[in-house]
C-alpha cells in the first residue's frame, strides 16, 4: 500500500462526461476525487466498480482502474475484487435503481460480510439512462412515462435500509455542499468496513424542480448543525425515517468500534490454513490407503 | 463340484450390482464399503448413487461395478440385485434393469414369493429370500445392521474381498464403540454364514486381480473438478448451492484457504458469478459452478466475462430439466442452453468430461483456455459423473501444462492499451495494482484503450478480434478422442456420462467382428468442423448417442457439418440410461442395415 502526494488532476481521466449538463453527478465525481486526492492512494491501487445508468459512468472519468458492469451487480463484483486483493482500495457506485432494485437484494449480503469498501448511491429518485421511468427511491404519486397516472407504490427508504442491516457508516451528501459531500466521502473511505453514502444527485433532465441543486442548497440541513451524535444508532434511524421529506446531510452513524472486516477476517482464516498439500500433489489425499 | 462349476464358469471379471432400500437402510453406505474394500484390492470399481427427492427417508439405490480391468461405465443390466423392500426398488425402474441372468437377493419379511417377485416376468437363476432383518437383530441386536449382513452375503456368495470389507468395518466403526465393532463383525460374518450355507446354484466368484494399488485413487467428479481447479490455480470460487454441484463448493469451502484462495456462498447465482467475474477482473483464478436453473441466472454476466475479455471458468452439472426438473439424476439437456443462451455475437468454449479421472483433465485444460484466450469457458458435466466415486489410477500431474493470462510487460505498460489489437487477437491483460496498465473494463463496447464507444466500426472490428482468438481452437485434435477402425463405415459419437457406455458397446461389436468406431469430443462448442468431417468420411450409418430428449449435440452438428444421411440421433431423455448392450444391437443392426442396401443395389446392377 502506497500513499503520495496526489491532487484532484491526478484522478481525472481524458475521457469527456457525456452527463447532461448540470447533472449532479458532475459535482459528485469531482467531489471523488478530492476525496481521492485527500486520501492519497495512486490511481493505480484503486479498483472503482459501477453498474448500469448515467450515475455509473463515473469509473470511467477517473483515471482508476474502473469495471463498468451491468445493471445493479455492481457491489457482488466489487466483493470478488476486494477478496482477490484486499490491498486494493475499492469503490462502487451507482444509480438508486441499480442498488436498490435491480441490485436491491445485493446489498444486505454486502453488509453482513462487512468488506472494507465504499458504496456510493447517487440517488436522483428517476431513471436518468433509461430516459425518466419511475425508480425505486420515487415518491408515490409521482407521474413519470411509466407511471403517467401517478405512481401507487412507495419509495424505499434507502437510510433505513442499510442502518437497519447493521452498516457500520451510513451518510447522505448532496452537490449543493461540495465542501461536505468531499469530506463525506473521504470519511467514508476511511471507514474500515462497509460504508455507504447516498449522495442525493439531481437529474436535471428528468427530476423534479425541488429535487435540483438549487433547491438543495436551501433545504439541506446538517446532521452536525442539530447536534447529532453519530454514533447513536436509534437516534441515527429516526433521523434517517425523514428521507425524502427533509434534507439531511452527513453521517446519520458511523459505528464507534467497527467491527473486524471480512477481508480481515479472510486473512486471519487463510494464515490459519495454510500449508497444505502443494498444489502439484493436491491428489494425494484421495489416495486410498 | 466346486471346481467342475468353476472349470465350466471361469470367475467372473466383471460385476454389477444393485441395490435400493429407504434412506435408513444404509444403502449408500453398503455400496462405499463395497467399492472401498474393491479399490483396496486393486479392482476397478464404480459407485453410483441415487436417490428421491425426500431430504431424508425417502428411497435410496446405489449401483456398484467391479472389475479386474478399466471401467467406463456403471455398467448394464445387474448381475446381483439387492432389495430391502421391493417398492423402494422398484421406483428406480430403469435405473436397475434385471435379467434373466441376475442373483436377486431381498428381504424375506416383505412376504413375496421367490416365484412371485414383481419383476415384470423375469426368472433369475437364483432367488433368495433372506431373512436380512432377523439376521442383524440376532447377530448385532438391531436392525440398524441390516447394511453389514448385506454385505456378508455379497462377501460369500461372490467372495468379494471380505478381509477388506471387513477392515473396512472395523474402521468405521471403531470411531463410535468396540461394541458396535464386534456386532457389526457378527453381522457381517452371519451375512457370510448363510450364504455358505445356501450356495448359487452356479458360483460365481470374481476374478482376482494382481495390481499394485500404489496411488489409487477413490473419488467422485465433483471432488475432481475441484481438485483439480486447485492443481491449476484457481483462488477464488463464487456460488450457490444446488444439486447435483453443491461438492464442488463444499470441497473448496474446506480447502482453498489453505492456497490464500477464498470461497464466497454468495445470496443467489448472479452475485456468485458476479463476485468470479470481480476476482478475475482482480488478476485471479476463478471459478463458479452450479445447475441448470443456476445456470440461467448466470447466463447475462457471461455476456460482460466475453466483452471484458475476462478468464472464468464456470461449471454446469447437468440434471434434468427444465426448472426444478429432476434434480438428482443425470441428464444432457443443457447443452443449447451453454451454447446459446448468451445474448450478443458471442462465442465460448464449452469442454465436457466422459469420467471422474476425466474431469481432471478437464478442468485443467477449462482454467488453460480461459486464461490463454480471456475468456469465459464452460464445463458441461452431469449428476453421473459428478457424483459417481470411482477409481482412478494415480494421476501424474507433472504431465500437465498450467497456463497463466499474459500479462503486459514493463515496456508494454508505458504505452499500455488493454484491448489492443493483436494478431492473435489475444492483447495483454493488466490487473489493479498493476501501475500503467490501468483501464476501464466494461460491458459496454470499447476501442483498443478501453474508452465506452457506440462506433459499428470499432463494435465490427471488436467482435472479429473476440471470434478470431478463439479460432485455434478449432484445430485442437487433442480435444477429441478418436477409437476403432479408422476407415469404418460405422460410428457412434457421443459426449459426457454417455461416452463411456458407448466405449464399451464399441468393444462389443468390435469383438463381434464388426469395424466401427467412436469419436468422443471433449470440445462440444465451438464445433471443429474439420473434426468431423474427418471422422464422418468413411462413414455410412451410425449413431449421436445422448441423454436428453432433443439430442441437442446432434442437431448442432446437422448447423454446421455436412453430415451423412446415415449418421442418426439416439436420445433418450434422463434418468433412463443407456446399457452398453442396447447401444451395441443399434449398431450391429445397423450393419445388417448397410448390408441388404449393398447386396439390394448389387441385385439391381
Ligand atoms: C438487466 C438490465 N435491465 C435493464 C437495463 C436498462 N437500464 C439501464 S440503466 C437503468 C436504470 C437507470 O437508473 P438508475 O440506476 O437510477 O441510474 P441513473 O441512470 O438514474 O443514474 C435501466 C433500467 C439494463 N441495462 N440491464
Ligand atoms: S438524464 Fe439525468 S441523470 Fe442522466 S445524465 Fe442527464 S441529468 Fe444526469
Amino acid at each position: 500500500m502506497t500513499t503520495v502526494q496526489l491532487t484532484s488532476k491526478d484522478f481525472k481521466s481524458n475521457l469527456k462526461p457525456i452527463w447532461c449538463p448540470g447533472c449532479g453527478d458532475f459535482g459528485v465525481v469531482q467531489g471523488i476525487y478530492r476525496a481521492l486526492a485527500s486520501i492519497g492512494r495512486p490511481p493505480h491501487e484503486i479498483a472503482f466498480v459501477s453498474g448500469i445508468g448515467c450515475s455509473s459512468r463515473i469509473p470511467g472519468y477517473t483515471t482508476a482502474y474502473g469495471f463498468n458492469t451491468v445493471h445493479g451487480r455492481a457491489l457482488p463484483i466489487a466483493q470478488g475484487i476486494k477478496l482477490a486483493n484486499p490491498e486494493l482500495l475499492v469503490l462502487v457506485a451507482g444509480g438508486d435503481g441499480d442498488g436498490f432494485s435491480i441490485g436491491g437484494g445485493h446489498v444486505p449480503h454486502a453488509i453482513r460480510r462487512n468488506p472494507d469498501l465504499t458504496y456510493l448511491v447517487m440517488d436522483n429518485q428517476i431513471y436518468g439512462l433509461t430516459k425518466g421511468q419511475l425508480s425505486p427511491t420515487s415518491a408515490c404519486g409521482l407521474k413519470t412515462v411509466t407511471s403517467p397516472h401517478g405512481a401507487i407504490e412507495h419509495p424505499v427508504n434507502p437510510l433505513l435500509y442499510v442502518l437497519s442491516y447493521g452498516a457500520g457508516f451510513v451518510a447522505q451528501a448532496t452537490p449543493a455542499d461540495m465542501a461536505g459531500m468531499t469530506a463525506i466521502i473521504e470519511e467514508a473511505i476511511r471507514y474500515p468496513g462497509f460504508s455507504f453514502v447516498n449522495v442525493q444527485s439531481p437529474c436535471v433532465t428528468y427530476g423534479e424542480d425541488h429535487q435540483q441543486v438549487k433547491a438543495h442548497r436551501t433545504a439541506m440541513k446538517t446532521l452536525a448543525s442539530m447536534g447529532h451524535d453519530p454514533s447513536d444508532r436509534m437516534r441515527a434511524f429516526e433521523l434517517a425515517s425523514h428521507y425524502g421529506e427533509q434534507l439531511y446531510t452527513g453521517v446519520f452513524y458511523r459505528n464507534p468500534n467497527p467491527p473486524p472486516t471480512y477481508g480481515a477476517l479472510v486473512k486471519e482464516r487463510q494464515a490459519a490454513l495454510a500449508g497444505g498439500l502443494p498444489r502439484e500433489r493436491i491428489l494425494e489425499s484421495f489416495i486410498q490407503r | 463340484m466346486t471346481t467342475q462349476t468353476e472349470s465350466m464358469h471361469p470367475p467372473a471379471t466383471d460385476l454389477v450390482i444393485g441395490m435400493a432400500g429407504s434412506g435408513g437402510d444404509g444403502i449408500v453406505s453398503a455400496g462405499e464399503s463395497l467399492i472401498a474394500a474393491a479399490a483396496a484390492e486393486g479392482y476397478h470399481a464404480m459407485m453410483t448413487k441415487s436417490f428421491g427427492s425426500q431430504i431424508r427417508g425417502g428411497e435410496s439405490s446405489c449401483r456398484v461395478r467391479i472389475g479386474t480391468s478399466a471401467l467406463h461405465n456403471p455398467g448394464g443390466i445387474l448381475d446381483v440385485a439387492v432389495a430391502l423392500n421391493w417398492e423402494d426398488f422398484l421406483r428406480f425402474g430403469a435405473e436397475l434393469p434385471v435379467s434373466s441372468q441376475t442373483v436377486v437377493i431381498y428381504e424375506k419379511a416383505t412376504n413375496v414369493a421367490p416365484d412371485q417377485l414383481p419383476l415384470g416376468g423375469v426368472h433369475p437363476t437364483d432367488v433368495f429370500a433372506v431373512p436380512i432383518e432377523e439376521i442383524a437383530r440376532k447377530a448385532a441386536g438391531t436392525d440398524l445392521a441390516k447394511n453389514t449382513v448385506v454385505l456378508g452375503l455379497l462377501a460369500g456368495w461372490f467372495d468379494l474381498a471380505p478381509d477388506a470389507i471387513l477392515r473396512g468395518i472395523r474402521k468405521r466403526f471403531a470411531k463410535k464403540s468396540a461394541e458396535l465393532v464386534q456386532n457389526n463383525e457378527k453381522a457381517f460374518q452371519s451375512g457370510i454364514d448363510y450364504a455358505k450355507a445356501n450356495p448359487l446354484r452356479q458360483a460365481r466368484p470374481l476374478a482376482r486381480v494382481s495390481r499394485s494399488t500404489a496411488g489409487l485413487m477413490l473419488l467422485d467428479g465433483n471432488d475432481m473438478c475441484a481438485a483439480a481447479s486447485l492443481f491449476a490455480g484457481c483462488e477464488f470460487f463464487g456460488g450457490y448451492p444446488i444439486t447435483p454441484s453443491t461438492e464442488i463448493m463444499q470441497y473448496l469451502s474446506r480447502e482453498i484457504w489453505r492456497y490464500g484462495g477464498a470461497v464466497l456462498q454468495a445470496e443467489d447465482e448472479i452475485a456468485g458469478i458476479g463476485a468470479a467475474v470481480g476476482a478475475s477482473f482482480a488478476g485471479k483464478k476463478s471459478m463458479t459452478a452450479t445447475s441448470g436453473p443456476g445456470m440461467s441466472l448466470k447466463t447475462e454476466m457471461l455476456g460482460l466475462a466475453s466483452i471484458a475479455e475476462l478468464p472464468l471458468v464456470v461449471v454446469n452439472v447437468m440434471r434434468g430439466g427444465p426448472s426444478t426438473g429432476l434434480p438428482t439424476k443425470p441428464e444432457q439437456s443443457d447443452l443449447f442452453q451453454a451454447a446459446f443462451s448468451g445474448h450478443g455475437d458471442v462465442l465460448r468454449p464449452i469442454l465436457a468430461p466422459t469420467s471422474v479421472a476425466d474431469t481432471f483433465r478437464v478442468t485443467v485444460e477449462a482454467f488453460n483456455l480461459a486464461e490463454h484466450y480471456q475468456t469465459p469457458v464452460m464445463i458441461l458435466s452431469d449428476q453421473e459423473i459428478a457424483q459417481r466415486k470411482e477409481t482412478v489410477d494415480a494421476i501424474d500431474t507433472s504431465r500437465f501444462e498450467v497456463l497463466h493470462r499474459r500479462v503486459p510487460t514493463g515496456a508494454e505498460l508505458e504505452s499500455y492499451e488493454r484491448f489492443r489489437a493483436t494478431e492473435s487477437g489475444i492483447s495483454p491483460i493488466s490487473h489493479p495494482g498493476m501501475q500503467g496498465g490501468n483501464y476501464l473494463a466494461a460491458g459496454i463496447e470499447h476501442n483498443d484503450k478501453g474508452d465506452p464507444t457506440v462506433s459499428g466500426k470499432i463494435h465490427a472490428r471488436m467482435n472479429e478480434k473476440r471470434f478470431r482468438k478463439l479460432d485455434p481452437l478449432r484445430h485442437r485434435q487433442d480435444l477429441f478422442a478418436i477409437e476403432g477402425d479408422a476407415d469404418a463405415p460405422l460410428a457412434l459419437i457421443a459426449w459426457g456420462s454417455v461416452a463411456g457406455v458407448c466405449r464399451e458397446s464399441l468393444a462389443r461389436v468390435r469383438a463381434s467382428g464388426l469395424r466401427a468406431k467412436l469419436l468422443v469430443p471433449t470440445l462440444l462448442w465451438p464445433i471443429a468442423e474439420g473434426v468431423y468431417q474427418d471422422f464422418l468420411a468413411s462413414v455410412q450409418a451410425g449413431l449421436v448417442v445422448e441423454l436428453s430428449h432433443q439430442g441437442q449435440l446432434y442437431r448442432m452438428l446437422r448447423m454446421q457439418v455436412d453430415v451423412p444421411r446415415g449418421l442418426k440421433s439416439l436420445t433418450r431423455s434422463g434418468a433412463n440410461p443407456f446399457l452398453p448392450s442396447e447401444i451395441a444391437q443399434r449398431l450391429e443392426q445397423l450393419a445388417i442395415d448397410l448390408q441388404s442396401r449393398v447386396s439390394d443395389q448389387k441385385g439391381e446392377g
